[in-house]
C-alpha cells in the first residue's frame, strides 16, 4: 500500500506546481497595453495565421512609433501576447480563457479563420472582454446576439456573389451556368451561401456543388465534371490551399471555363507562384493596395504595401491590411473612451466611425463592418509573364477592365 | 484500506477545493478531467482486452454532437440554430440551458454505448492490426460524414448554446468543472468496481490468449462487446462536456478529432501504464502537464517537444510510468519476492 504515498505525493506535487505557477498581470503594465491574440502558427492555415501577426506587428510597430495611445493624459505603447492555437478551434478556446484568466488579458485581437473566430467569441463574450477581430467573416458570428465582438471586414457571403453579377452582366442579363466547389469549413460555407443567393437573385443555375475536403490538395474530381458540364462560371473557395490546387490542376488539366472566381489568391500569393497560370483568375478581396482610403499611420494602401513589403519582403495581402486596421481601430477606441474600462472601450468600439488605409470603419450592432465594400481583383500577366492582381469591380475602384471571357488554354 | 480512504479523500479535496484555490486553472482542471476519462476508458480496450482502439473518438465525438443537438432541439429549431445565415438570435433561459445540458448528457452518453454494441457485433471479430486499422476508418469516416449533415451545422460548425448569464463571471468554468470532474469520479469508480469483479479477468484472457479463453468456454465476444459498451458510455459523457466547455463544435477539429484526442488518449494510456487502473490517470495527469509546458515555453516547437516526449515514453517506459515504478519497486505494489528463488534464476542463466 506503499503505492498510495506515491500518488498522493505526486498530487501535492501538482498542487505546487500549479499555486507556483500562477503568473496574472493586469492588462495595462507600466505604459503598455496588453492584447491578447491567439494565432494560427502551425496547421492548417499556417500561412494566413503569419500574415495575421504581420499585420498585427507592423500596426503595433507603427503606432508605437508615432506616439502610442493617448489616455488620461498619458501615453501608452502597445504589447501583443501571442499563443499558437494550431489552427484548432478547441486549442484556440482555450488559449482565449488563458489568455483572459491566467495572463489577466482584458483586450483580444482576433484568430485567423472564421471558425477560430466562432470558438473564441464565446470566451470573450463571457468575460465582457472586447475583441476586435479581422479575419472572421462568417455571418453567423454576427447574428449571435455577441456584444464583445467587432469585425473590421465585410461577411463572408459578400465576397463572390458580385462575381455571380458580372457574369449575368457579361451573358447580357442572361441566367448563367454556375460550378461551385467549396471546402468544408465555417467561412467557405458561407460564401457558398452568397453565391447560392445570387444564383437565386439572377436566376441562374448550379450545375455542380461539390464539397473540398479540409486538407485540401486535390480537386481532380471537380474539375472532370466541369470539363463535362462547361459551366459559365466557376466558383471555388478554400483558404489559400485551395487557391493554390484550383490553379495547379485547372493549369495541369486544361480546364477551359469562361470566369474562374475565387476566394485568397493574394494570401495565397497566386501570380507568385504559379505565374501565368494563375491569369484571368477573379478573386474576392477585402482590400487592395490601389484603393484610395488614408489615414495618418500608414498613408495610403500603396504606401502601406511599400512599408509592409520592406518588413516582410512580401506583398501584403489583405489578410495582413485587415489585420494592421484593426489595431487602429482599437487605438482609436481607447483614445475616445479615455479609459481602460472594458464596458467603455467596448461602447467606443461600438460607435466606431473612422477612415483607414484599409478602409472606412463602422460596426453594425451585430459588429460586422457595413461602410467597406468588397472588390474583385483579377491577375493580368504582360508579355514578360509578370503578373499583377488589378481591381476590375466595382467600377468605382476599377484599375483595369474585366477580361471575359478567360481565353481557352489552346489559344493561350 | 485505511490509506486507500486517506488517499481518496485527498483526492476528492483536491479535486473539490481546485477551481477556488486556482481559479486561474479552472478550464485546464476540466480538460485535465476528460483526458484522464478518455484514457480510463482507452484503458479497457487498449490495456486490460488487448485491442488498440482508434475508435473511441467515434463515441466522443457523437456524444458531443448529440449534447448540443439536444440542448438546442429541446427548445429551439435545430435547423435553424445551426444555418449559418439565419437572422434569428436564440437564447436559453438559465433553466432551459440547464434541462438541455442534463438530457443532452444522457442521450449523449446512452446513444453512443448502443451504437458501440451495434458497431461492436459487427467488427469485434477482427483482431490485432486489422482492428486498430477498421476502428481508425470509423473515426475518420464519421469526421467526414458529420461534416455533411446540414442539420448539425456542417462544416460551419455548430455553436453551443452560451452559458447563460447566472452566478458570476466563474459561473461556467466552475459549472464545467464539476461536471466534468463528477464524470470523471463516476467514470473511476465504476471503471473500478468493474475491474473488481471476474469481468476484468476474461478481459485480460482475451488479451493473453484469445482462443484459450475461448476454449475454456468464455464468451469473449459477449464481453468484448461489453467492454466496448462499457467505454464509449462514458467517452460519449465526456464528450458532450466537451462540448458545452469548447462552446463550439467542429466536425473534424473537435469532435471527431482522431489526430490529437484520439491519439492522445492512447499515448496517455501508455505513458502512464496501460493495464492498470492507476495508470491512465497519471498518464493523463503527466501528459497534459507537459503538453501545457511545452505550449507556454516552447512555442512553435511544442510539437516537437511533444514528439521527443513520445519518443523518450517509448523508449525508456515501454511500460509506462506504473510499470516502470513496479519493476523498480515491486514490493509497493503488494508483490512479493522470493529473493533466493530469484537469485537462483538469475544463476541459471
Amino acid at each position: 500500500m506503499k503505492l498510495n504515498k506515491l500518488i498522493l505525493s505526486f498530487i501535492s506535487a501538482i498542487a505546487i506546481l500549479l499555486s507556483t505557477s500562477v503568473v496574472s498581470f493586469s492588462k495595462v503594465v507600466g505604459d503598455k497595453i496588453v492584447l491578447g491574440a491567439a494565432i494560427s502558427l502551425t496547421g492548417k492555415y499556417s500561412s494566413n495565421g503569419v500574415h495575421t501577426q504581420n499585420g498585427y506587428n507592423l500596426a503595433v510597430e507603427r503606432i508605437n512609433k508615432m506616439g502610442g495611445v493617448k489616455v488620461g493624459g498619458k501615453t501608452y505603447k502597445f504589447d501583443i501576447i501571442y499563443y499558437d492555437d494550431e489552427s484548432n478551434p478547441k486549442r484556440a478556446a482555450q488559449l482565449a480563457e488563458r489568455l483572459i484568466s491566467q495572463d489577466g488579458v482584458e483586450f483580444m485581437l482576433g484568430p485567423y479563420s472564421s471558425g477560430l473566430t466562432k470558438a473564441i467569441a464565446p470566451v470573450t463574450e463571457k468575460y465582457g472582454v472586447p475583441m476586435v477581430e479581422a479575419n472572421g467573416a462568417s455571418r453567423s458570428l454576427f447574428t449571435k446576439g455577441y456584444k464583445y465582438l467587432f469585425a473590421v471586414l465585410a461577411p463572408a457571403n459578400l465576397y463572390l456573389d458580385v462575381a455571380i453579377d458580372l457574369a449575368v452582366e457579361k451573358n447580357n442579363g442572361k441566367p448563367v451556368t454556375v460550378a461551385m466547389a467549396f471546402e468544408q469549413d465555417a467561412f467557405s460555407q458561407d460564401v457558398r451561401l452568397g453565391v447560392l443567393d445570387a444564383i437565386k437573385r439572377t436566376g441562374s443555375k448550379k450545375v455542380i456543388d461539390d464539397k473540398l475536403p479540409k486538407e485540401l490538395n486535390d480537386m481532380a474530381a471537380t474539375l472532370v465534371k466541369v470539363k463535362q458540364m462547361k459551366p459559365d462560371v466557376l466558383v471555388v473557395s478554400g483558404h489559400t490551399k485551395g487557391a493554390l490546387t484550383a490553379i495547379r490542376q485547372i493549369a495541369e488539366m486544361k480546364v477551359d471555363v469562361p470566369m474562374l472566381a475565387m476566394t485568397h489568391c493574394d494570401a495565397a500569393k497566386l501570380s507568385k507562384q504559379h505565374g501565368k497560370n494563375s491569369q484571368y483568375a477573379l478573386c474576392a478581396s477585402q482590400w487592395h493596395k490601389s484603393l484610395t482610403y488614408k489615414d495618418k499611420f500608414f498613408g495610403s494602401g500603396k504606401k502601406y504595401a511599400k512599408d509592409f513589403e520592406k518588413k516582410f519582403k512580401y506583398d501584403p495581402p489583405y489578410q495582413s491590411a485587415e489585420s494592421s486596421a484593426a489595431l487602429l481601430v482599437f487605438k482609436d477606441a481607447f483614445e475616445r473612451a479615455n479609459s481602460f474600462d472594458k464596458k467603455k472601450v467596448r461602447d467606443a468600439l461600438a460607435a466606431t466611425n473612422m477612415q483607414t488605409f484599409y478602409g472606412n470603419i463602422k460596426f453594425a450592432p451585430g459588429g460586422q463592418n457595413v461602410d467597406k465594400p468588397m472588390v474583385l481583383f483579377q491577375v493580368m500577366c504582360d508579355g514578360s509573364g509578370k503578373c499583377e492582381n488589378k481591381v476590375v469591380a466595382p467600377t468605382k475602384w476599377a484599375s483595369a477592365k474585366l477580361i471575359h471571357p478567360i481565353p481557352k488554354w489552346s489559344e493561350r | 484500506m485505511n490509506k486507500n480512504i486517506l488517499l481518496y479523500t485527498a483526492i476528492l479535496i483536491f479535486g473539490l477545493a481546485a477551481p477556488f484555490v486556482f481559479p486561474a486553472f479552472k478550464v485546464q482542471l476540466s480538460i485535465l478531467c476528460v483526458l484522464i476519462v478518455l484514457a480510463i476508458t482507452w484503458n479497457i480496450q487498449g490495456g486490460e482486452m488487448g485491442y488498440n482502439t482508434f475508435g473511441n473518438i467515434l463515441f466522443y465525438g457523437l456524444g458531443m454532437y448529440l449534447c448540443a443537438s439536444v440542448q438546442v432541439g429541446m427548445f429551439f429549431p435545430l435547423a435553424e440554430w445551426t444555418e449559418s445565415g439565419g437572422e434569428k438570435t436564440f437564447v436559453h433561459t438559465p433553466a432551459q440551458f440547464f434541462q438541455g445540458m442534463a438530457a443532452g448528457l444522457v442521450v449523449a452518453a446512452v446513444v453512443p454505448t448502443i451504437v458501440a454494441g451495434l458497431i461492436g457485433y459487427a467488427i469485434l471479430g477482427l483482431r490485432g492490426h486489422y482492428f486498430a486499422i477498421c476502428t481508425l476508418g470509423l473515426g475518420v469516416a464519421a469526421g467526414e460524414i458529420s461534416g455533411g449533415i446540414e442539420i448539425i451545422g456542417a462544416g460551419q460548425g455548430f455553436t453551443t448554446p452560451p452559458f447563460p448569464n447566472v452566478g458570476g463571471l466563474e459561473a461556467r468554468g466552475e459549472f464545467f468543472y464539476f461536471l466534468s470532474f463528477g464524470a470523471l469520479i463516476l467514470t473511476f469508480l465504476a471503471v473500478r468496481s468493474i475491474y473488481s469483479t471476474r469481468f476484468k479477468l476474461i478481459l485480460n484472457a482475451i488479451r493473453d490468449n484469445e482462443d484459450k479463453a475461448e476454449a475454456m468456454g468464455i464468451e469473449t465476444m459477449k464481453y468484448k462487446i461489453i467492454g466496448w459498451m462499457v467505454s464509449a458510455f462514458f467517452c460519449g459523457l465526456a464528450g458532450g462536456i466537451m462540448g458545452g466547455l469548447v462552446g463550439y463544435i467542429d466536425s473534424t477539429d473537435v469532435a471527431f478529432d482522431g489526430r490529437e484526442m484520439g491519439v492522445f488518449m492512447v499515448l496517455m494510456a501508455i505513458l502512464g501504464g496501460k493495464g492498470t487502473l492507476w495508470g491512465p490517470v497519471i498518464g493523463a495527469t503527466v501528459f497534459h502537464i507537459f503538453k501545457e509546458g511545452f505550449w507556454t515555453f516552447f512555442l512553435g516547437w511544442q510539437y516537437v517537444a511533444l514528439g521527443i516526449l513520445i519518443v523518450v515514453i517509448v523508449i525508456y517506459f515501454p511500460e509506462g510510468i506504473m510499470g516502470w515504478l513496479r519493476e523498480k519497486y515491486p514490493e509497493r505494489f503488494g508483490e512479493t519476492i522470493d529473493e533466493a528463488d530469484r537469485k537462483a534464476q538469475v544463476e541459471l542463466k
